[in-house]
């Protein structure tokens, strides 16, 4: 939304609180305009997971690699430039050669390794193993991951950042608007630490045996993402997301996930990345340490 | 004591990619749980291991289960280390701090370590009926509208 448009909205929503009235005339006040707001919203509190990516006791997912980069792909593949798509699949290709030497166990680890316990945009809202929250006020709805990752997304009218004052992060600068019960969240600035591809954000799918992974997408560090947040039913919630890439894509991609209510726990419970690290890494290759003494 | 078994349906395993800054197109595979790679575990193997629960250490980044297992042919017990995913991964997979304590007696299934130390992953437990437990989610339909 152009920043005149939001002025304009702003405007119209100024007007709309002043003729608000109470149920004897009075003119309502910010406090009954604020609950009034709420009561609009849909209620998504609870704790949710991607379809097919509930964990288990051993680090692994429903979905097997297949069906996650074939769900992912269900409105078909990233349209990318001829130029843009011989470099992908040279970079995937390489991912993929990675990807059999770890399910073969002849990877090392890559000296720089770091904890991954952060995700970012869009790889929270495809593939990732945090379950998360999604907290609606009628000024800003958080969405708040396991990993203690926060999406902001301010709802309250106001455009994106100033251009001066944004600067590339994992997640973004987020704003949206309701309309009805589906939540439109309009994204930019994502960058993802250097790696692979165009310079921004990438999508990967994990599943199938061992260590297996796919790219599916890298995408230029001009991305824009819109999602439409929705309630399927009671307990299923959707996110279709349209990505929007000219330097990478000749058309808009869509994409789309689906999140269910975790059964078996009804409390947000975080991952913890700082705790005691039992697999050092000695002589190349990860191993396990014995259990600290008592 | 210590048997190989055969391994129907080996393990949908998920890693994730994260890329170390400034290496360009160098990339570690981490499991979903985070911190490294389960590489090191040999998935086409598994091993049965038959013991006494030693201690169940429910620790971030990774759950472990301390097995003193069966000597073989009345040989002394030896300790392994059997590590699970994290935390927040196993609540949400129905176990909680106190699902084993030390003592228990149990039968787990395991992918060892490559490397030959007496350690492994996690693949399940056998109950005493002799059912598996505790299977892998791939073993499961997603359940999606």
């Amino acid at each position: 939304m152009t920043a005149p448009a939001v002025l304009v909205k702003a405007a119209l929503m100024g007007c709309a609180l002043l003729l608000t009235v109470t149920a004897t005339g009075e003119a309502a006040t910010p406090a009954e305009e604020r609950a009034h707001a709420f009561e609009r919203l849909p209620n998504w509190t609870g704790q949710w997971e991607i379809v097919g990516v509930t964990p288990d006791a051993q680090g692994g997912y429903v979905q097997s690699l297949d069906e996650v980069v074939k769900e992912m792909r269900k409105w078909g593949p990233p349209p990318y430039k001829p130029d843009v798509k011989a470099a992908f699949e040279k970079t995937a290709a390489e991912v993929k050669r990675r990807s059999d030497a770890a399910a073969n166990g002849t990877d090392a680890p890559t000296p720089g390794l770091r904890p991954a316990c952060s995700f970012g945009v869009p790889m929270l809202m495809l593939f990732s193993p945090l379950m998360f929250e999604v907290l609606t006020t009628p000024e800003e709805t958080a969405m708040i991951f396991s990993g203690r990752e926060i999406r902001h997304i301010y709802t309250d009218g106001r455009p994106h950042t100033a251009k001066e004052d944004l600067w590339p992060t994992s997640w973004g600068d987020s704003i949206g608007h309701w309309e009805g019960q589906t939540l439109v969240i309009d994204t930019i600035e994502v960058s993802n630490p250097p790696g692979l591809g165009g310079g921004g954000p990438v999508i990967i799918a994990g599943g199938g045996d061992n260590d297996a992974v796919a790219l599916v997408a890298a995408l230029s560090p001009d991305v824009h993402f819109i999602e439409r947040i929705r309630m399927v039913d009671p307990n299923h919630l959707e996110d279709r997301m349209t990505i929007i890439d000219p330097k990478s894509f000749t058309a808009p991609w869509h994409i789309s996930r689906q999140y269910s209510r975790v059964t078996r726990i009804h409390r947000m419970v975080h991952e913890d990345c700082e705790g005691e690290e039992r697999n050092p890494v000695v002589g190349g290759r990860f191993t396990i340490a014995p259990p600290p003494k008592q | 004591m210590t048997e190989k078994i055969s391994s129907p349906g080996a393990r949908t395993r998920v890693r994730m990619i994260k890329f170390a800054a400034g290496v360009g197109l160098a990339m570690v595979l981490n499991t979903a749980a985070a911190h490294h790679s389960f590489a090191i575990f040999d998935a086409k193997k598994s091993v049965t291991l038959h013991g006494v629960v030693k201690q169940f250490l429910w620790t971030n980044p990774h759950v472990f289960i301390q097995l003193m297992a069966d000597g073989e042919a009345g040989a002394a017990a030896t300790e392994w280390s059997i590590e699970m995913s994290s935390p927040e991964h196993l609540v949400r997979a129905g176990w909680k701090p106190g699902t084993l304590k030390s003592g228990d007696p149990v039968t787990l299934v395991i992918h060892p370590v490559r490397n030959g130390i007496k350690g492994g992953q996690f693949v399940s437990r056998i109950a005493a009926d002799g059912t598996q437990i505790d299977l892998p989610s791939t073993t499961q339909a997603p359940e999606s509208k």
